[in-house]
């Protein structure tokens, strides 16, 4: 009862979905198609939140056309060696899975109600970029969202919408539940769950949008909503969960300046044909690794575009259809610039970490365990995974498993002075006066990251950044304002952007080599003996414990079966 | 194609055709634009040459000659000493 005289509201549930997106959407719908009992928590609206709100063009990669499983699994360990360099950099077990089951999850979506096939019926195979076959499968999901929170609806989840959760709880080790404001009424809830999974997508905002300043929060990252504060990255960091590879890893080489988009599809793949980069002169280069970009900057080729007037008529064609699917408003936004792809060029903001996601988050096995007990992770806050389909697929197959992991799990009990300290953390920005208002704070968490770490990383650059972020926090971070519900919101945001910053500050202090795209200026070679070796950060009695551990290779039977 | 540094890169006026079909739907039958996208989208689809594998083909070895070239020429850039491009 003592839980109830803390909370405005207690909620019990098998399963805590912490975040509505396109992976945590179908996580919950099929936990409880499973017979679990699912409360799915959502900082937004889950109709048209997360990455995949505004629609999406392909999803996932199929093992045909000669394509197999373990082809598959090498063309992730060579895309980020390309990001990377040598070694492994994510578990190769997690592609295994991803590859094995995509067929199993075809049928799972078609089950969900989306449409996987074209307009006339069949499903339609859009060529990848990195095989050149046609593997990947090209879908209409404007309405993806909508769908996915239907039939969440549907099959009786307990949607909390409008609600942030503030930490996880644990209790010996293990992950008890979660609390949670409600960010228009203020409500503080405790949620007690036998088992979570984090479903909050990556993080970026410790870094520069691409969309100008004085959109505020309403920002866009390359192909990610404003939204990702790393909300999953930081809870889960500091109930005890390793994150891992905050320093390497950290982008997809270029965004787009002025938010007018072509989608990432269409440049990557574009069927086929991918777009052509240019310097100012117009000059073509090869895609634009850091150290290309390196090369032009000193060379005054500085800055530099991506075109695709390249393509013929019918290839334009089908990059409008793929932006429609992807991002409607993009077809308005460009014709309110007077952009024609035919004859614009795009001009590409590079080169810096934009967006951690991919290759950084938390760790996890195949089976989406993260290092801590009762913690399950997905989609782009997983190691690993990244993109949409990913999302979808590593959803749905850790929430076909969650009533294994349920029925082993016993009755959550929850340490009521850790609920009584995550209140006081929660509500405090409502009581000050006159204090900081979290979008400064945010601001200058940006400048540091973007000033003293960036592109070319150095020693002296990130101790001096570390120690401006350690007088951020000390100074400021208690004197965070909310003047509404929705503020706590932001303020609750905005301390785990800076716990995240000065995470991946810290990595970057590790890590004294250089390699594919993390450029140390003071130690340019590679170290080989960081070869598979990654950079894991965990929080331990209130203590940051940071460790080189090395990331395990493809499990025999896998490479076995996936012949 | 537009210089790209210039105003006029920015000044132009442009519809993408699928858009201008998308409005025209949506004035005609007083719908969303997003409705019309649902309803235009399956014409506009027929208009394009998705299947046809011979074309797409002949695009690509196109494409990957040019690519080719193009990472040649700046190989070159990189082997001279002379600043600027």
């Amino acid at each position: 009862m003592a839980l109830e005289r803390i909370a405005d509201r207690v909620v019990e549930t098998d399963v805590l979905v912490m975040g509505g997106g396109v992976g945590g959407c179908p996580a919950a719908a099929k936990a409880a198609e499973r017979g679990l009992n699912v409360t799915l928590i959502e900082k937004a609206k889950t109709d048209r939140s997360g990455h995949s709100g505004v629609g999406m063009d392909h999803v996932m990669d199929f093992p045909r056309e000669g394509v197999t499983v373990l082809d598959y699994v090498k063309y992730w360990q060579g895309r980020h060696h390309l990001l990377c360099g040598e070694g492994r950099v994510v578990n190769a077990n997690i592609g295994y899975r991803l590859g094995a089951s995509a067929w199993w999850a075809l049928e799972e979506m078609e089950k969900l109600g989306l449409q996987m096939k074209w307009d006339d019926g069949e499903y339609h195979w859009v060529r990848h970029g990195w095989f050149g076959a046609k593997i990947m499968l090209g879908v209409h999901w404007l309405d993806v969202k909508p769908t996915l929170a239907a039939v969440v609806r549907k099959r009786g989840v307990n949607v909390l919408e409008r609600t942030m959760v503030v930490d996880l709880l644990t209790n010996k080790g293990k992950v008890v539940g979660a609390t949670a404001v409600n960010t228009r009424t203020g409500e503080f809830i405790v949620i007690k769950a036998k088992a979570v999974i984090i479903a909050t997508g990556g993080f970026a905002r410790c870094y520069e949008p691409e969309t100008p300043q004085f959109y505020k929060y309403k920002m866009r990252y390359h192909g990610a909503p404003g939204a990702i504060s790393g909300d999953g990255y930081a809870a889960g960091y500091r109930a005890g969960a390793e994150l891992v590879n905050m320093d390497i890893g950290t982008c997809w080489n270029y965004r787009m300046r002025d938010d007018i988009t072509l989608d990432f599809g269409v440049i990557d793949h574009g069927d086929g044909i991918r777009g052509k980069w240019l310097t100012w002169k117009g000059e073509e280069i090869p895609f634009p690794t850091v150290k290309i970009y390196e090369e032009v900057e000193r060379r005054g080729l500085d800055p530099i575009y991506c075109s695709v007037e390249h393509f013929p008529e019918d290839y334009q064609k089908r990059a409008e259809i793929t932006i429609a699917d992807e991002r409607l408003i993009s077809l308005k936004i460009g014709e309110d610039r007077g952009f024609d792809p035919r004859t614009h060029r795009y001009e590409l903001m590079i080169n810096k970490p934009i967006n951690f996601a991919a290759i950084p988050g938390l760790y996890a096995d195949e089976t989406f365990k993260a290092s801590l007990k009762g913690l399950y992770v997905i989609g782009d806050a997983c190691s690993g995974l990244g993109g949409c389909g990913s999302a979808i697929m590593s959803g749905l197959l850790t929430a076909d498993n969650m009533p294994n992991f349920v029925s082993e799990a016993g009755e959550p009990v929850v340490d009521e002075a850790q609920v009584e300290s995550q209140k006081q953390t929660a509500l405090a920005p409502l009581s000050v006066k006159d204090g900081t208002e979290p979008m400064e704070l945010e601001c200058a968490i940006r400048y540091i990251c973007e000033r003293y770490v960036g592109i070319f990383i150095s020693e002296g650059k990130l101790r001096e950044g570390l120690r401006r972020l350690g007088s951020l926090r000390r100074v400021f971070l208690p004197k965070l304002m909310a003047k509404n519900p929705h503020y706590l919101m932001r303020c609750l945001e905005v301390r785990n952007i800076m716990d995240l910053a000065e995470l991946h500050i810290q990595a970057c202090l590790e890590r004294k080599e250089s390699r594919g795209n993390y450029i140390r200026v003071d130690y340019p070679e590679r170290d080989p003996s960081r070869d598979s070796m990654l950079t894991f950060q965990r929080m331990e009695d209130v203590k940051a414990v940071l460790e080189i551990k090395e990331v395990p290779d493809l499990k025999p039977e896998y490479a076995k079966e996936g012949k | 194609m537009l210089d790209p540094m210039s105003d006029k890169h920015y000044e132009s006026r442009f519809t993408f055709p699928l858009l201008k079909l998308i409005k025209e739907r949506a004035i005609q039958k007083d719908i969303s634009y997003h409705d019309a996208t649902l309803e235009v989208m399956p014409e506009y689809i027929k208009t394009i040459r998705y299947g046809d594998i011979e074309f797409e083909d002949a695009l690509i070895k196109k494409y990957e000659e040019e690519t080719r070239e193009a990472e040649k020429r700046w190989q070159k850039m990189l082997q001279s000493s002379g600043k600027g491009g």
